[in-house]
This record gives structure tokens, sequence and C-alpha cells, in this order.
């Protein structure tokens, strides 16, 4: 008997997930409005900002109904941590809002996941209208012929004139550029340190040279803390978030640059094999944690909550992270920042952080045969790069985008977040982000030539080596 | 098969045709595809470069790739020992009558296999934390402090770290295709062995395991397919590091194709791939052949 | 001298399969404990128990409609059902022919069936996409019992064909001879005396194809078509992972199959050791 009325429950439950599924109609036109709709952003704000964009928007959107696919790695659990994600999501449902007539399919997958897809998808030339292109891809899909060149579109933007153009750099290829930056420009490599435990050890703010770093080590050893927690587990940490600083400073901004263009620079000049030297020296003196290679940045930044650690070294997301935690607590306001100290023999530039945005808005170049579909798209990307993006995230989280907005109004934030602006933007000088450029080819042989060397188990004149060859062989 | 039962062909054409159709599709004209793509130069997009045979003799140079295959052979041993050795011992050890809760032995040693291979990944990690780990709180327990390792940074004690979830995990896997193979033998043969006095070392070395020999060889080949073609946990845990110590070829496929945007190589490592399983498990195979003396029957 | 023998045998062998149980289940339990943690507690002590446990992370994940967690079970169940239920009938009917018929072309298609366990899933990403996008067949509901029967078959056809080669042929003979047709014999009489590993398949394949993940990412980009490894995907962000989250989430997509696990486990088990064959 309880057999029977076992069997009869399942096979009703598996026929109601047959049914289900049939029910769904593989017709993909009327499903992604609703996602949107269920974010509860800020709906009112929708018709006070689009006074400003109404003229372009509704004269160009007028004419397009249809579908228009985006993709990007915005997701709602990211944005509770991310600004720009935010911003974006934000900006995408006013767009979408007001534009009732086109429907935009919106796919939307976590930052791992969206990178292996976009790749499958662009080598089977099948990218979406509109998506978000990375620095280190621009060379190679422009090549192919897969991304729409911009130029034009960024030029007859409305605004043009706000632009900060420096940050176009990565997404330039051949005088023509590709995309539109986009979320939010934040720097890559910063040391996060609580000042009252370095006061204890003698330094009222964080030390400039590394050297006073190495004799503060001592003294953190003795109350069983690590000196600098760093977390390398993902190869690319130490990439993007120390020797693109540290690099800079032995090397200064000629050389990166000359990289980029090929016009002569090599990873195997000395300038870069001291830095790399330098780096591996670093690493293996004791002063970060032991396991640095075995924890991501997100173990290693809860080290320095803990306690554990007197400093930290990440990038902004990493820092969003730790205002979301201490945010109330006494360690909150003896947070403070620095740049990365001077190495010993770094003589081209000084008090250098790498800064910069390393997605772009880019569009399908299939979309020139519709050019009703090609202004919803230019429009949709002036809108979620714009000044309404960039007064949303400044006035949100003091963050900047692509659109410089002027009079950022600080007082409304606390001291923290003051701090971090004036780091990011006013008290030091940037410099690239190496992994927004060249190639991932050639990023992924050194960042495990990188995690080996780190170990000591590889000298930095073989990893410059096998960078360079990759280097020649791909770029 | 005697003639008089063998059905005619169409039957058998019929009974095929779907099964086959299906197949073909979904994974030979991909695979056919893959070969197709690996003689060119090609970095995604639309265009591609004819270049013959140029990634293959890129290949066989390849250091990287070759320090993978002996990773996956490896991984392949440790495995077959690991992964059915233990699972036919355990079998064995539940058949027994000494033993109680064969129920829960054999429902939760299957538990692990149902798990993604995300989550074993993230919870063995957490096993060889340095900080906050099982093995080091172990060994500082027992008072062996010093040999507290970062585990997962430690390039020749790596890829044995990384067979221990692969084998944990598999080993119910292989218990419940066992079980089902030894559940078919005919009761009375036991019984009559134990009648002879047989004990049950010598029951299972003469008689359980000689009956069950196809199912373990299909084990063997399901278990050496399987780790030539390890992906997953090695991802999730050290993604081939530190450096290249745990390196697989899946994985180097992987890293080549999608983060080095290097497809038409990385589609000449996964034929690399497939034609070094192929003669892996045709080695193996010959090896058993040549070690049991029983004729295969068609 | 023998009881004490076989005592100690006892014990060891008691012990070293609890330990091992016992193992193979802690993760379940860790999982779910560690779910009813907040981020941060969980961070500052991964093993401990819960000093303040809660259900909030269920509340907020089965809340959000972004998620569409139930849609997405849905569709694993739907495609896992019809997906287990082809492997297992084709790859019995394919077993059985491989090894029992002698026909020109059954060493190929050995083979060609043995390719499929080789290959690694991820050469075959853009191929698959490429195939799929040619003949418009991707992005359906049914888009993904292509490939998850495709590459289930081969495991279901070595393990049926093992099986049956340990079935004496002097079944089939009998059964001819009383005059039943190659179909009949088929299915009233071998597939009962499969019913173990045919059983055994379809466990081993139910969750292979739950959780798959890499032909589901590249396969479907309809949101309201994910299967639940896609759509968990939602829950980390590009540098942030709520673990506990991700943990309240896995336990809430892998009940319909823990709880299908546990309550038929007898079942399953009878299945698996019964059908003794009588010589």
């Amino acid at each position: 008997m309880k057999k029977k009325l076992v069997s009869v429950f399942m096979v009703v439950f598996l026929i109601t997930a047959l049914f289900a599924g049939c029910g769904q109609t593989d017709d993909t036109t009327d499903t992604s409005t609703e996602d949107t709709s269920t974010d509860d952003t800020s709906t009112q704000d929708t018709s006070t900002e689009d006074t400003s964009t109404d003229d372009t928007s509704t004269e160009e959107n007028g004419a397009y109904t249809g579908e228009l696919s985006l993709m990007h790695f915005s997701t709602s659990e990211e944005s509770e941590g991310n600004g720009g994600s935010d911003g974006f999501r934000t900006m995408v449902t006013e767009w979408d809002e007001a534009n009732p007539d086109i429907t935009l399919v919106q796919n939307v997958l976590a930052n791992d996941d969206y990178k292996t897809q976009i790749a499958t998808l662009a080598a089977a030339d099948d990218l979406p209208d509109v998506f978000l292109l990375q620095g280190m891809n621009t060379r190679a899909w422009a090549e192919q012929g897969l991304v729409m060149d911009m130029t034009e579109i960024i030029n007859s933007s409305p605004y043009n004139d706000q632009y900060d153009h420096s940050f176009f750099f990565p997404f330039t290829y051949n005088d023509s550029i590709y995309g539109l930056p986009v979320l939010t420009g934040g720097t890559t490599t910063v040391v996060v340190y609580d000042q009252a435990i370095w006061q204890e050890a003698g330094y009222d703010t964080f030390p400039e040279t590394w050297d006073e770093v190495m004799e503060a080590d001592a003294f953190f050893e003795e109350q069983g803390m690590d000196t600098i927690a760093f977390g390398n587990s993902g190869k690319w940490q130490a990439n993007s978030c120390f020797l693109s600083a540290v690099g800079n400073r032995f090397t200064g901004n000629d050389w990166f640059y000359s990289m980029v263009d090929k016009s002569g620079a090599a990873f195997t000049d000395q300038e870069f094999v001291d830095s790399l030297q330098f780096t591996q020296d670093i690493f293996t003196s004791g002063v970060f944690n032991p396991d640095f290679n075995a924890i991501n940045n997100e173990d290693a930044r809860e080290l320095f909550i803990a306690g554990d650690a007197s400093a930290f070294i990440g990038g902004n997301w990493d820092v969003s992270y730790i205002q979301s935690v201490l945010e109330g607590t006494e360690m909150y306001d003896t947070t403070k920042f620095a740049v990365i100290p001077q190495p010993a023999g770094a003589d081209a530039t000084t008090r250098t952080h790498a800064i910069g945005m390393g997605f772009a808005v880019a569009i399908n170049s299939k979309l020139a045969d519709n050019p009703e579909k090609l202004a919803a798209a230019i429009d949709l990307a002036y809108k979620v790069t714009g000044p309404d993006f960039a007064e949303y995230v400044g006035a949100n989280y003091a963050l900047g985008g692509l659109t410089k907005v002027d009079n950022v109004d600080l007082s409304n934030f606390d001291q923290f977040t003051v701090d971090f602006y004036n780091y990011s933007y006013v008290d030091n000088k940037a410099c690239e982000i190496y992994d927004s450029y060249i190639s991932s080819a050639v990023w992924d042989v050194l960042n495990t030539d990188l995690q080996m060397m780190l170990n000591g188990d590889i000298d930095p004149q073989t990893v410059a080596e096998n960078a360079q060859a990759s280097y020649e062989a791909n770029y | 098969m005697l003639n008089s039962i063998r059905p005619k062909n169409r039957v058998i054409f019929a009974y095929l045709l779907i099964p086959v159709a299906i197949y073909v599709f979904a994974v030979f004209v991909p695979l056919v595809t893959a070969g197709y793509y690996s003689f060119f130069e090609w970095q995604g997009g639309p265009n591609k470069s004819f270049i013959g045979i140029e990634n293959f003799k890129t290949l066989m140079n390849d250091e990287i790739f070759w320090m993978s295959f002996q990773h996956n052979i490896f991984l392949v041993i440790a495995c077959i020992i690991g992964q059915i050795g233990l699972a036919l011992l355990f079998v064995l050890m539940i058949n027994s009558k000494l033993v109680k809760f064969k129920g829960i032995h054999r429902t939760f040693g299957f538990f692990p296999s149902t798990i993604a291979a995300v989550a074993i990944g993230f919870i063995w990690t957490m096993v060889f934390d340095y900080r906050r780990g099982i093995l080091n709180w172990i060994l500082e327990f027992i008072g062996q402090e010093e040999h507290t390792k970062v585990w997962l940074n430690e390039p020749d004690l790596v890829m044995l770290l990384i067979a221990i979830p692969l084998i944990w995990q598999f080993i119910g896997y292989f218990m419940i295709i066992l079980l089902s193979a030894i559940s078919s033998i005919d009761k009375s043969i036991i019984e009559v062995s134990e009648i002879d006095g047989a004990n049950a070392v010598q029951r299972a070395i003469y008689i359980i395991i000689p009956l069950i020999k196809n199912t373990l060889l299909v084990c063997v080949t399901l278990c050496v397919a399987g780790n030539m073609k390890a992906f997953d946990h090695i991802f999730v845990m050290t993604t081939g590091g530190p450096g290249n110590a745990s390196m697989v070829m899946a994985l180097y496929g992987y890293k080549v194709s999608f983060m080095q945007q290097n497809m038409g190589y990385g589609s000449a490592i996964s034929i690399g791939i497939f034609v070094l399983s192929l003669l892996v498990i045709g080695a193996f195979q010959l090896v058993t052949k040549v070690l049991s003396s029983d004729k295969e029957v068609v | 001298m023998k009881t004490i023998q076989t005592k100690l045998l006892a014990i060891f062998l008691n012990v070293t399969l609890g330990i091992f149980s016992l193992s193979c289940i802690f993760p379940l339990v860790w999982m779910f404990y560690s779910s009813l943690k907040q981020k941060r507690d969980f961070n500052a002590n991964i093993m401990g128990l819960p000093e303040n446990p809660s259900f909030e992370n269920y509340v907020r994940i089965l809340t959000n409609a972004d998620y569409h967690i139930f849609e997405s079970v849905l569709n694993s169940v739907r495609t896992t059902v019809l997906s287990i239920v082809l492997i297992i009938f084709l790859g019995f009917i394919v077993g059985y022919i491989l090894s029992r018929v002698r026909f020109r072309g059954n060493r190929i298609l050995y083979v060609m069936f043995l390719m499929g366990l080789l290959i690694p899933i991820h050469s075959l990403l853009v191929p698959i996409y490429v195939v799929f996008r040619a003949t418009n067949l991707g992005n359906k509901w049914f888009t993904l019992i292509i490939p998850y029967v495709a590459f289930g078959l081969p495991i279901a056809i070595f393990l049926v064909e093992g099986y049956v080669k340990s079935i004496p042929v002097s079944l089939e003979e009998a059964a001819n001879i009383d005059g039943s047709s190659f179909t009949s014999t088929l299915f009233r009489i071998i597939l009962p005396i499969c019913k173990p590993i045919l059983v055994t398949i379809g466990i081993i394949q139910t969750f292979a194809t739950w959780n798959e993940f890499s032909f589901a990412l590249v396969l479907i980009r309809d949101q309201r078509l994910q299967t639940v490894p896609l759509a968990m995907t939602q829950f980390t962000g590009q540098f942030s992972s709520d673990y506990t989250k991700i943990m309240a989430a896995m336990l809430i997509t892998m009940s319909p199959i823990i709880v299908f696990y546990f309550v038929f486990s007898k079942q399953i088990i009878k299945g698996m050791v019964a059908g003794a064959i009588k010589g």
C-alpha cells in the first residue's frame, strides 16, 4: 500500500515537472524584461534622471523595436559588495524602463563563468549585441573583426568632453577605440593597514620603504602576527595587485607603453627583471603570510580584519568588502591606506599605484548592418557609462567612472571613504594595470611562473624569458 | 551466439539507429570538429589560418603537456589502487557476516560521489588549509607541529594531496558497481565453498574476484578514462598550481583554449589527450588479457 | 581462541567502515551547520558549530526572485529524468547487442563508444556550441538532454556489456527454443536479470546529469531554462563568495536528490542486490 502511494506520488511529480517544462516557450522575447523589473532599484529617479538624456534617446530609439541582447557579470550578489556593479545594474534597469518598445535580453553570469562563456561565443562568432570587453582581448578580437570600431561613436557622444580619456587606452588598437570603459575605475594596488598597531611598532604612517617594513617585521613576529597579508592562489593577484606598481617603480611608464605598442621594450629588459628579483626577494623574506600562494585575496583580507595581520595588499574590491565588514568597529577608524613602499634600487617613479578600468562596453560589429538597432545599442552604451552612472556611484559610493563629474560632495561620506577617495584619485600618481593590456596568453604564462618564483622555485631571469617568448609568439 | 537466436540484420540496425545517431551528433561530430580546429592557428573569432600539423609539432615538444601527462598517469595508478582497490575491499568487508549496519555503509559510502566536484574541492582545500585545516590541527594535536605546512603550496606533495579527495569521492561509486556485480553471483556457489572449508579471504580471491572479472575490467577502464581527463577537483583546489606542479592535461587544454585564447592549439591538446587515453587504456586491457587466462566470450 | 580473533576482526572491520562512512557523510553535516552561520562567523571559525544558528540564508535565497531557484529545480528535474530514462533504455539495448551479437562493425561501434569516455569535456565546448547553433537546437527545453544522453551512453553500455557477459547463453537458447523472438527475449527475460546494473547506472547517471555544468553554461542562454548548477552561478560575485549562502543554496538545490536518494535507498539497494541468477 505504502509502496503504491509512493509510486503514484512520484509519477504525479514527474509528470508535473515534465509539463512545467513543456509549457515554457522557447521563444526568447518575453523573458528577461521580468528579470530586470524584480530589482528593487530606484524607479522613482528615472523620470528626473532621464530628462538630461531625453532628447537624444527618444529620437534615436523611437525607430527601433525589437530585441537587444546584453551580457555582463554584475550579478545581484556581486552588486551587494561592489558599487560599480550596483550602478551598472541600476543604469541598465533605468534604460530598460525608458525604452519599453525595446526588449532587452540580459544574460548575467558570475565573472569567471562570464569569461568562459564570452570566449566561447567569440570563438563561435556569436557574440551578443552588447557585452563587456576585457582590455587584454581587445587586440585579438579587433583583428578578428568581432568588435565594432567605436571611435566615431565616442567622438559624437554627448558626454565626450567629460570623459577621462586616459581610460580608453587599453581598448585602443591601431588608433581605433573599441569600447567605452565601464564600471568604476579603481586602484588595484593599495596597502590597507591598521594605523594603531603600526604606531606601536614605531610608525605613524605606513613606511615608505621596504627596508623599514622589514624592520617592523621583527616587531610583528613577536606579537604573533603576519606583517602583510596577501593571497595569490588565483595567480592573478601577484600581477594585478603587486607587480603592476612595483614594476612601474623600476621601469617607469614609458617601458610599459613601449610594450603595449611593441616599440622595442621587452620583458627581459634589466629594469623589469630587477623588479621581478625584488618581488621574489620580498616574498621569500617572510614579511608576508606563509600561505600566500594557497589562499586567495578574500581569505587574506580576512586575516587583516581578524587582526592576524597588521596590513593587507589588494585592490579596490577588497577595500569595499573591508569597509562593509569593519564599519562601526574600532578598527574602522584606525584603518588607513598607503601606496606600496618603494623598493630599494627602484628609481624610475615613486608613489605610483595601478588604476584603470578593466572592462569596456563593446558592440558586436554585426550591428553595422542594422542602423536602428545600432543606435539603440549606442544609446545603452552611453547611458551605462555616462554622467548618470558617474553621479550615482559618486553620490552613493564615492567612486569614479568614465565620465568625470565635478564637485563630488565628499561631506556626506565618512573618513574611511574620504581617505580612500583621496588615495585613489588625489594623493598619488597613476600607472597602468598590466593585465588590462597585451594578451591573456602572455599573462597566463607570466602569472603561472610568478607563482613558482614567489616560492623561490624559479629565477626571475627565466620568468622574464618565458614571458618574452610568449609575448613574441602571441602578441 | 547461435545463428538461430541471432536476430536479422535489419532488427539490429533498427535498435541501434537512435542511440548511435544521438551519439554521433552530440559526441562524434564535435570531436571531429575539434580535430579539424587543431590544424589551424586560431585565436577565436571568424578568422582561422591553416597551419597543418604545426600545432602537433608544438605539442610534441611542449614540456608542460608531457609533465601534465605524467601527473595524469600518477592519478590513474593512484586511483586504480585507491578507488577500485579500496572499493573492492570495502565491499567484501561489508559482505562479511561480522559487519553491522551494512545498509548505512553502502548508502553513506556512495554519498560523496553525488556532490559536485566544486564542493568536494572546497571541502578538501579547507582540510589542507594552513591555519584552519584539519590536517595541521591533527599534527599540532599529536605534537608534530614542525611538520605543519602550507600543504597545497608544496610542489612535490601537491599531486599526492589532490589524489586523496579524488580517491575518497569515488570509492562509493565503484562500491556500488561492484556490489551489483557481486550480488549477481549465485549464492549456492558461495555456500558450497564455505562447506568445503574455504575461509573469507580464500573465497574472495578464488571465487568472487574471478566471477566479477568482467565488471572489474569495466571499472578499470572507467577509472583510467576518468583520470586521464581529470579536471574539476584540480581546477577548484589549485588550478594546476603552484606554478604547474599539479597541472593535468585537461586543465592545460582549458588554460590554452580559454585563458590564453589559443583555440587551435587547445584543440590539438584535446586530440593529444584523446590519443594518449586510447593508448593507455589499450595498454591496460592488453595487460589484463595477458595476466588472465580466460578467453573472452563474444 | 577463535572467538577472540573473530571479535577483534569484527571490531576492526566495523571501525574501519565506520570511519569511512562517517567521513562520507560529514561534508553534508558540515555544509548544513555552516549554512546556518553568517559569512563572518564562518570565516572566523570554519569547522566549529554556529554560535547563533539562523535560517537567514535560506530565507533570503528563497524569497529572492532573481535567483529563480524553483524554476531551475524544475528544469533540472525534467532534464535529468528524461535523460536517465533514455540512457538506461538505450544503454541496455546497445550494451546487450554489442555483448552478444556478432556483426560487422561490432568492434568499431565498441571503440566509438569508448571514445566518448575519453574526451575531456572542455575541448568540446566550442565545437558543440557551433553544432547546436547551426542546427538551431540550442537554448531549448530539451537541448541538454541530447549531450547528456550521448555522454551518458558509453558508461551505461560498458556496464551492461560487462554484466551481460556473465549471463549464460543457455538462457537465451532456452527461450528461443520456447519460441520467443529476439525482442521478447530481450525485454522479458534479459531485462529483469539486468535490473541490478540498470539501477546502478540510473543512480550514477542521475547525479552526473544533475550536477553537470559546462554544457549547460555553453548551450543555455535563456535564464528561464537554466539548470540548477547554472542558476547557482548567481551566488558568486567577481571578488566575493559568500560561502554560507552558497552552501545554503547548494543544499536547497541538492535536497530533491538527497531526499530521493535516502528515501529510496532501501529499495535501491534491494534492487541492486536482488536478482541472483539460478544456474
